[in-house]
């Protein structure tokens, strides 16, 4: 396993894999931001990492760059990608225009209120 | 073997532990407004990746959309609600550790199946330098009305034609984005406070 | 010297503590004042022995035998770098040809993708040869030893009991090692005891009826007699020569261990502890005997090597030539005599198929002969005196816990090696893992700073003995070997806290580092070495991350070799998680100890650095802490290459189960190929130093409050402090019934009679009621209820899962993704598709 000997790191591209274990840490700090932020905005930017991670994994299955001329999945990737960016604007707005109407209900953004469904 | 610093992986490396880095930053800051700073910035170091991965326009959109309207659209929530008791919150010290633990293992997990799947290691040195820079908005318009570039040697017909162009979802998008408008706006208008609610700044 | 200087030097070595022990025995009490000179002859008696052990070690061994070119080549950090890497490279490709098994992540994804093949090992070698089981690995012969008779004690028939040696490269180094380590325990004592010295010595912990302190006489010449006896007791193992006379010196260091454990014998807490060291390991030695039992009634020896005459000729083999025939290559094979007397406890086969009768046998005795080193080695089943034992004097702990007492189970285990057969290996690794993991779980809410330690030594022996089991022989005698460094250092560190501040409780501890900087910083050195701190898959680290390293890359190879049964990867797993628990809880306590600010500040302002003579020790056994797993520059002389000149014969090549048909035990060599020493090194570097992180987060910058994690977890915190109810359970299992019997028995005796008049009536009663309350209430209404109170209690059960909070969701999301990841892939490799 070649890679991960540190000396070839700086002379040698890197590959997909790489990509992806920067993407598994986007997304996981975006999980704990979810799980661990009291904040509702908060969360929504959690989501936005966790979206960010996913769309690194694509950038990166795309990437004639990382697989070589002819190789992944060509303009599928950057294509998924930019759905993902325009959707996430969108999950945005709306995602905060939910905040808003439970900050103007509850006067609180602690997420931790919102808890009427509740066993 | 490799002669001399190949300079994109220099580059990979610094974005990649600036994006990771300011991520972290998100998970461990308490402050909001912090917070929020620090995903702008981890969201550009991203962009930066995608260039370096040669999708310069959806790099360019991250930049635009994410980090020029999105966020924005955070930090304006994040200023409309900032009372003091909401910019530092606390989370019990249990969830952190349940938290940190399983974030751990999903990390772990990830890198595992990354690294562990032959497919996606590095080319070589020689193979990477080959490639040649391509622009890459043409080519993503085109798929966006109705054909592929990247598809012209697709030896089956249905492929290389309408099936694997991308009008449909965008005008899917289109439609979604403007109901996403209107409903956001409808959500969010200002609305009879109801009497029990204490009114805010 | 030639080597036949060897059994007079260890002897005179092995002798010289009982003559201490002689001396003060008869005179101490009058040897200066006190009996002060007592220690003064003890310790220059060890530190003799100490000095002749090094003489036999480099003027008598090594002249005389030749060492093997190390395979931990990479781990040597000596002056021919270059050479021992193209030495790795050549090993390497030799790998790539020969060896089948290719040692893997069990977790591995996409073997069969394997579109660019160059990728890995793996990729490469799963494939071609699949399971073919035979491979090139020459068996080794026997190791250069020197085997003799002192004395011959009696003969009964053919059972001959000798006073006998068998010396090899181990029984040379386990001679430096616990010499050295006796000998700093030794100075450490003068100073540690020297309160007993006053005279009268006033007993703090003991009150008496009528509210005062226990006034006693002294015992400082005392605590020396027992120590010298000890180690007497424990080189006696060592150089043992047959299992036999090892068995006799083996319950020499139990009562050792019970007089020195109850040294405080006034003490409640002392005396019980002692006991209960006492009376469990006979219950360990129970099983010993039945195994030597099984090996003398089918062999008819106990000696570890053979008797030669002066020509040379072998007349009366031991016990590993006769199990492991040169003719057979050196693999275990049962003899005639074992399938006879096998056949008397399993039966003959069925008609043209073996019963395996000798395979049985031996597993019996194996299995026997580890009852007794899981005794005293505090293995899982029998830890649970380890812990209390550390109610003896600190250096006592220091010495029962490193270099003596628990480590003569991991090195009897190591010494009848060539006896376990694959099925008892694997009994070996289990209990090695499960001990390893519960005592680490425990460990990380003691309070009680020897606690903690002797928690973490009970994991560690837990290591041990998984990787005797899983086959890496070397790497567990080695993890013996820097364990006992730095164990014996953390222990005196901690009896060097002890000291200054007059409590065990490390909640009244805190910032002590300013106040006794040697202490700290030796004792960090001891944290540092047991995590296994190094720089990952290079060649530089502490003692420990050698021999952690080696047990994990074994532990890899073996769960790579193991495939085909996903559930023996939890031997790869728990080790694993086990070493981010060490780092955990060791750093735990060094802040809890020495960083922050002071808790306690009355005991704070009395504390002071100990004096010189237990500092001595302390920098002596930190240095060993470090360098003990470096090869002395420009040779390559080590312990490991020691150890590999000692491997016991025919271990080599591992080994295949016959019981048990899909097991496999790894040859040793096997992990130190790339595949598997990279990732393993990863691995274990990247769990201690999570375990490290998340110390430092809690302990250290106090991000996280302790109380409120320990709120958090109550129920699992409740059960670690309570030491997973392992004494409360045996109380129940094993005490309560037996004053139950005997009471039911007195009960039984008085009111016999009584009762059957009694019952006569009340049986009539009975069966009326029976009718009515059986027949109608109870089975009829009965079942409805029950039926409908557990509908109601499942619904209120699930009614608490459902906790509306969005971030549990998230958190239970993320963690169900993983198990249920963990579960198709255990799943995926049993059905042999993954």
């Amino acid at each position: 396993m070649h890679h991960f000997m540190l000396a070839n790191l700086l002379t040698e591209p890197v590959g997909v894999a790489h990509y992806m274990a920067v993407g598994a840490v986007l997304f996981v700090c975006g999980v704990l931001c979810m799980a661990l932020k009291r904040n509702a905005l908060g969360v929504l930017m959690g989501i936005e990492l966790v979206l960010n991670g996913a769309n690194l994994n694509f950038i990166a299955f795309g990437s004639r760059f990382l697989r070589g001329e002819g190789q992944g999945l060509g303009l599928d990737g950057p294509l998924m990608a930019l759905f993902v960016i325009v959707l996430a604007a969108a999950e945005a707005a709306v995602a905060l225009a939910i905040v808003l109407n439970f900050y103007n209900n509850y006067d609180s953004v602690d997420i931790d209120r919102a808890d009427q469904l509740q066993g | 073997m490799g002669d001399g610093i190949y300079w994109p992986t220099f580059f990979f490396l610094l974005f990649s532990a600036l994006a990771c880095g300011f991520a972290l930053a998100v998970v461990f800051s308490r402050n909001v407004v912090r917070m929020a700073f620090y995903l702008v910035m981890s969201l550009a170091s991203t962009a930066g990746l995608f260039f370096l991965a040669g999708e310069d326009f959806v790099g360019a959109m991250q930049l635009m959309i994410y980090v020029g309207g999105t966020l924005v659209l955070l930090i304006f929530g994040v200023m409309l609600t900032s009372q003091k008791q909401f910019v530092e919150m606390k989370t019990p010290a249990g969830q952190w550790i349940v938290g940190l633990v399983t974030g751990c293992a999903l990390v772990a997990l990830l890198w595992m199946a990354a690294f562990e799947t032959p497919q996606w290691q590095p080319i070589s040195r020689a193979e990477a330098e080959a490639v040649a820079v391509q622009p890459t908005a043409t080519p993503i318009g085109v798929a966006l009305t109705n054909g592929r570039v990247d598809q012209l040697d697709q030896p089956d017909e249905t492929l290389r034609g309408g099936m694997s162009s991308y009008l449909l979802p965008f005008e899917i998008v289109s439609v979604h984005l403007l109901v996403v408008l209107i409903g956001a706006a409808y959500l969010a208008r200002a609305k009879r406070r109801s009497p029990s609610a204490a009114a805010p700044g | 010297m030639d080597s036949s200087w060897l059994p007079t030097l260890l002897a005179l070595a092995w002798l010289t503590p009982l003559a201490s022990f002689v001396f003060i025995l008869f005179f101490g009490k009058h040897a200066g004042p006190h009996g002060r000179f007592a220690g003064t002859v003890a310790t220059g008696a060890i530190v003799f022995s100490c000095v002749l052990s090094f003489v036999a070690m480099f003027g008598a061994w090594l002249p005389n035998n030749e060492l093997p070119e190390a395979h931990h080549g990479d781990h040597a950090a000596g002056g021919d770098h270059d050479e021992h890497a193209e030495d790795g490279e050549h090993a390497d490709e030799a790998d790539h040809e020969t060896f089948i098994r290719p040692a893997a992540s069990p977790f591995l994804l996409a073997s069969s993708g394997g579109d660019r093949g160059t990728i890995s090992l793996v990729a490469d070698t799963a494939e071609g040869e699949g399971d073919s089981a035979e491979h090139h690995i020459a068996p080794n012969g026997k190791p250069p030893a020197v085997y003799g008779v002192f004395y011959n004690l009696v003969t009964f028939g053919k059972l001959k009991l000798d006073i006998s040696y068998y010396i090899d490269a181990l029984t040379v180094t386990m001679f430096c090692v616990v010499t050295l380590i006796a000998s700093c325990v030794h100075f450490y004592a003068i100073g540690y005891m020297h309160d007993e010295l006053h005279e009268p010595y006033t007993d703090h912990e003991v009150t008496l009826t009528d509210g005062t302190h226990l006034v006693r006489k002294g015992r400082f010449y005392r605590f020396f007699q027992y120590l010298s006896l000890f180690c007497f007791s424990m080189l006696g193992i060592v150089i043992a020569g047959n299992l036999a006379m090892a068995f006799v010196f083996w319950e020499l260091v139990g009562i050792c261990s019970y007089f020195l454990i109850g040294f405080y014998i006034e003490r409640h807490s002392a005396s019980t502890a002692a006991n209960k060291a006492f009376i469990v390991n006979r219950v360990g030695d129970f099983g010993m005997l039945i195994g030597m039992m099984a090996l003398w009634s089918s062999l008819g020896t106990f000696a570890f090597g053979d008797t030669q005459n002066d020509q040379g000729e072998v007349t009366e083999p031991g016990m590993f030539s006769v199990l492991r025939t040169e003719e057979n290559h050196y693999a275990l094979a049962p003899t005639e005599s074992m399938e006879v007397e096998g056949a008397r406890v399993v039966g003959e086969g069925e008609e043209g198929e073996s019963s395996h009768a000798g395979q049985w046998l031996l597993l019996i005795a194996g299995v026997g002969v580890f009852c007794g080193c899981v005794g005293k080695s505090a293995q899982f089943p029998l830890h649970v005196w380890l812990p209390d034992a550390m109610e003896g004097p600190t250096p006592v702990s220091a010495l029962v816990h490193s270099a003596t007492m628990v480590a003569a189970g991991v090195y009897l285990t190591g010494r009848v090696y060539p006896i376990f057969t694959p099925e008892a290996l694997l009994v070996i690794a289990v209990i090695g893992c499960i001990t390893l993991f519960v005592a680490a779980t425990i460990a990380i809410t003691a309070l009680d700073i020897k606690r903690v330690l002797a928690y973490s030594t009970v994991s560690q022996l837990g290591y041990m003995m998984l990787a005797l089991g899983i086959g890496g022989w070397s790497a567990g005698i080695f993890h013996l070997i820097t364990h006992a460094c730095f164990k014996g250092l953390l222990f005196m560190c901690s009896g060097s806290v002890i000291h200054a501040v007059h409590t065990n409780d490390m909640s009244y501890m805190g910032g002590l580092r300013k106040k006794m900087p040697i202490t700290a910083y030796t004792m960090l050195v001891g944290c540092l070495a047991i995590i296994g701190a190094g720089i990952p898959t290079s060649m530089y680290g502490l003692s420990g991350y050698y021999s952690k390293d080696a047990i994990i890359e074994q532990a890899w190879s073996f769960a790579g070799a193991n495939r085909g049964n996903p559930l023996l990867s939890i031997l790869l797993i728990a080790p694993v998680i086990g070493a981010a628990i060490t780092a955990f809880y060791m750093f735990r306590l060094w802040y809890m100890t020495f960083a922050g600010e002071p808790r306690d500040h009355h005991r704070y302002d009395h504390a002071h650095e100990s004096p010189r003579v237990m500092t001595m020790p302390l920098v002596v056994l930190a240095v060993c802490a470090i360098a003990i797993g470096w090869s002395v520059p420009g040779t390559n002389l080590s312990i490991t290459s020691l150890l590999e000149q000692a491997q016991p014969v025919g271990t080599t090549p591992g080994a295949e189960g016959v019981l048990a048909e899909n097991l496999v035990v790894p040859a040793e060599q096997l992990s130190h190929v790339k595949a598997v020493k990279i990732p393993a090194g990863w691995a274990a570097f990247s769990a201690a130093a999570f375990g490290v992180l998340l110390a430092t987060i809690i302990y250290l910058w106090r991000m996280l409050n302790p109380a409120e994690i320990r709120d958090s977890f109550k129920p699992l915190y409740a059960f670690l402090w309570n030491k997973w109810y392992f004494d409360e359970l045996y109380d129940l299992i094993f005490v309560k019934p037996t004053h139950w019997i005997s009471g039911l028995i007195a009960k039984f005796d008085r009111g016999i009679i009584d009762g059957i008049i009694h019952g006569t009536a009340a049986t009539a009663k009975a069966a009326a009621s029976i009718v009515s309350n059986v027949g109608d209430r109870t089975l009829v209404d009965g079942t409805v209820n029950a039926f409908a109170n557990r509908t109601w209690d499942f619904g209120l059960m699930l009614r608490r899962l459902q906790t509306g909070s969005l971030r549990t969701y998230v958190l239970a999301i993320a963690m169900g993704t993983w198990i249920t990841y963990m579960l198709v892939s255990f799943i995926m490799v049993a059905r042999g598709t993954g």
